[in-house]
């Protein structure tokens, strides 16, 4: 009688586990979840998001539409890169995830085929600016989208400083050299430099690549041809060497080796420092927690190696639905969200380092000075765009030239680490040109 | 012993094919994928030989820095710690000192916290200008000791080191009190019959009982410094430049970086070094038999 009652328990057991199995095939992932809330995981790097918060604001309106809430999962800019393809060679990726992606790397970051969901068939796709859409397709379908203009990074550099030591912004590299001496002659750290983040010393020496081309034109497509190693270009060489005069020089300060970029606007805020690398909606982010900043951040372009091109970086932080995510639709949904044109606006006009957006719907908000400033410059690209295995190895370049700084390497040894990371690259990706 | 008494083999199977499963099938396949060029960028799996291997002994590369880093560090550690946690066990079983449960508690502390709360905690710490260490001794008039902990390539190693005997000693220290405790006493005072001193007891009495205990603390002390990789990870990134990377620190790179094979070469010889190396301890300490109590 007992083994009788046994059978039926389990019996029934088995049905109620099986009654759960059933369903027809064209329910929403929503719907499957009724009952139970759905939190969608967005991993992203400190500088994927906007720092003032906008993305979350934005979130937070999605939740109370749809009741679906976004957990952010915020990582340093440093250990990004490394920690998502990790994340995503192991299938834990989150569902949405935000990388920095241009035609060059997109593939190598996070093989978009295996895992971000095609977003072709979206309606928003064709409201993205054609070289937003080009960042973040492969193989002629359209991964992610974006919102950020392309990138350009000046020196931003502290007006009030500048005039109270009748400095004028400088446009070759000995004219850098003297402002900074006489900067750090007036107790002030001239440059903020920033090795804890690895990106952040490789910047310089990137950017200039534009630079580089222009100097000598047909450079990258001789690097990517592999008719050219990468050690042999001597204004490159040239920048690195500058770039190790300053830290030996001591402009950039004593705590660079401990810094990392998130305290460059205290250090600007404050006016502990001269002058920092960043994008030209920095002052306006300065200015939200120190208002008497309002007005009195300038920008100049780098002019390390005496470049005078700007070097434009058309990648950004773009967001991917992970394919193999457990929410795919919520994720391409909050997407949707996203791309409305009424938060579309919302997100410009609440994000001072946004003052334009990739979606030519949204009219910039540029002060007419940094345009001006901006259509005054030769233009160009830069270097881990234009050139290939150059961007995989962006961190590995910034922690080459933080040894660089400490004496561990020499800015020729850098040269030659660079181009064997890129060979090794090459090989990896079984690159014709390199066979 | 009576045999029915004794556990039927096949008691262990279970233990024993999630053993096979998880742990020893998937060693020999990580072994058998250095020698081929598996990586993310494509799915055919090439034989390379030991390709992946003379890479890393190339000398022009970055791992030789690594391997060296690696020993170094499982060598002080270990040094390190197991002294310092003896001595605070001999210490913290006298009986005149005070609140000995309390002390034992506070320097066993930071075993129980996450290595990345310790790396960010310890980053702040030892940050030049603004950091606790630094601001403390320049106001105590030792400006000359203020150092740059983590960015001079002359301490990085080394606050790395310190940061890592302040976490693991507490460890080493209960382990070792366990073992101390279970010394019985009239060893002692035998010993001290016979006239001897604190020393003449430890290395008599104390060290050959508590042998097998530190044979132990030296294998977990190896096998930790050679896997070393959370607290380097959080505190320098492995910089300044590759000045403190390990072998581990590489192994994450490279995978990050898609290339698997030469992750898998790194980890084999990983592997290799701490077999080896813990083979030969258990060999040399367990020289001589058992100590008979």
């Amino acid at each position: 009688m007992k083994r009788k009652i046994a059978l039926v328990f389990v019996a029934a057991m088995a049905a109620s586990i099986l009654a759960g199995c059933g369903g027809t095939d064209g329910e929403s992932a929503a719907k499957k979840d009724s009952g139970k809330k759905v939190v969608l995981t967005f991993g992203t790097h400190q500088s994927g998001i906007p720092s003032c918060g906008v993305v979350q604001e934005l979130a937070e309106k999605y939740e109370e539409e749809t009741g679906i809430k976004i957990d952010f999962q915020i990582s340093p800019d440093a250990q990004w890169r490394d920690l998502l393809k990790v994340k995503l060679d192991s299938a834990e990726a989150p569902d949405i995830y935000c990388v920095d992606s241009d035609v060059l790397s997109l593939y190598s970051r996070i093989r978009p085929d295996d895992n971000a969901v095609d977003l072709s068939g979206e309606e928003y796709v064709d409201r993205m600016a054609d070289y937003a859409k080009e960042c973040v397709t492969y193989d002629g379908k359209v991964y992610g989208i974006r919102f950020a203009e392309p990138k350009i990074n000046f020196y931003n550099y502290n007006k009030k400083i500048f005039s109270d030591l009748n400095l004028e912004p400088p446009t070759t590299y000995e004219e850098l050299k003297e402002v900074c001496q006489t900067i750090q002659d007036a107790g002030i750290t001239p440059i903020f430099e920033a090795t804890q983040s690895s990106w952040h010393q490789a910047v310089p020496l990137c950017v200039t690549g534009a630079y580089y081309e222009s100097k000598d034109p047909g450079l990258y497509d001789a690097l990517n041809d592999n008719k050219k190693d990468i050690k042999d270009v001597d204004t490159m060489l040239t920048v690195l060497k500058q770039m190790n005069e300053f830290a030996e020089l001591g402009f950039y300060g004593e705590d660079y080796l401990s810094n990392t970029a998130e305290s460059d606007k205290t250090e600007m805020g404050e006016g502990r420092v001269a002058m920092t690398i960043a994008s030209q909606g920095f002052g306006a982010i300065v200015a939200e927690n120190y208002p008497e900043m309002e007005g009195q951040i300038g920008i100049f372009q780098i002019p390390f190696g005496d470049s005078d091109v700007l070097g434009l970086n058309p990648s950004s932080a773009a967001y991917f639905v992970n394919s193999k995510g457990e929410h795919v639709e919520e994720a391409l949904d909050f997407f949707r969200f996203l791309a409305r044109p009424e938060n579309l606006q919302y997100r410009q006009d609440n994000n001072p380092e946004e003052m334009g957006l990739c979606w030519p719907e949204i009219e910039p908000e540029y002060p007419e000075e940094i345009t001006e400033y901006i259509n005054s410059l030769k233009q160009g690209t830069v270097l881990q765009v234009g050139v290939k295995y150059i961007d995989p190895q962006f961190m590995d370049i910034g922690k080459d030239i933080e040894a660089m700084y400490t004496g561990a390497l020499t800015p020729e040894q850098v040269m030659e680490n660079i181009s064997n990371r890129r060979i090794e690259q090459a090989k990896l990706q079984k690159d014709k040109a390199w066979e | 012993m009576k045999a029915n008494k004794i556990y039927p083999t096949w008691f262990a199977l279970g233990a024993l094919v999630f053993y096979v499963v998880l742990f020893f099938l998937p060693g020999i396949m990580g072994i058998g994928y250095s020698f081929t060029d598996w990586n993310a960028y494509s799915l055919d799996v090439n034989i390379v030989g030991f390709e992946n291997y003379k890479n890393i002994f190339q000398a022009n590369s970055n791992y030789s820095i690594f391997i060296k880093n690696t020993f170094v560090f499982t060598l002080v550690s270990s040094i390190t710690k197991t002294t310092l946690g003896v001595a605070l066990a001999l210490l913290l079983t006298n009986k005149k000192v005070w609140g000995k449960n309390v002390h034992r508690m506070l320097v066993f502390l930071p075993q129980v916290m996450s290595f990345l709360i310790i790396g960010l905690v310890f980053k702040n710490l030892f940050h030049p200008s603004r950091g606790f260490i630094n601001v403390t001794l320049r106001m105590i008039g030792f400006d000359f000791l203020a150092q740059n902990w983590l960015g001079d390539l002359s301490f990085a190693f080394k606050s790395v080191l310190v940061v890592d005997a302040w976490k693991g000693t507490g460890y080493v220290m209960m382990v070792v009190i366990a073992g101390l405790n279970a010394i019985s006493p009239t060893y002692y005072e035998a010993a001290s019959i016979d006239g001897a001193r604190f020393f003449e007891k430890f290395r008599y009495v104390t060290f050959p009982l508590l042998k097998p205990v530190l044979v132990s603390v030296t294998v977990l002390n190896i096998t930790y410094g050679f896997r070393v990789f959370d607290l380097i990870y959080s505190l320098t990134n492995g910089g300044p430049g590759n000045a403190t990377g390990v072998i581990n620190t590489a192994v994450y790179s490279e995978f990050s970086k898609g290339n698997y094979a030469m992750g898998t070469t790194l980890s084999s010889l990983l592997f290799l070094f701490i077999m080896s190396i813990s083979y030969f301890i258990l060999r040399v300490m367990n020289k001589g038999g058992e100590v008979e109590q």
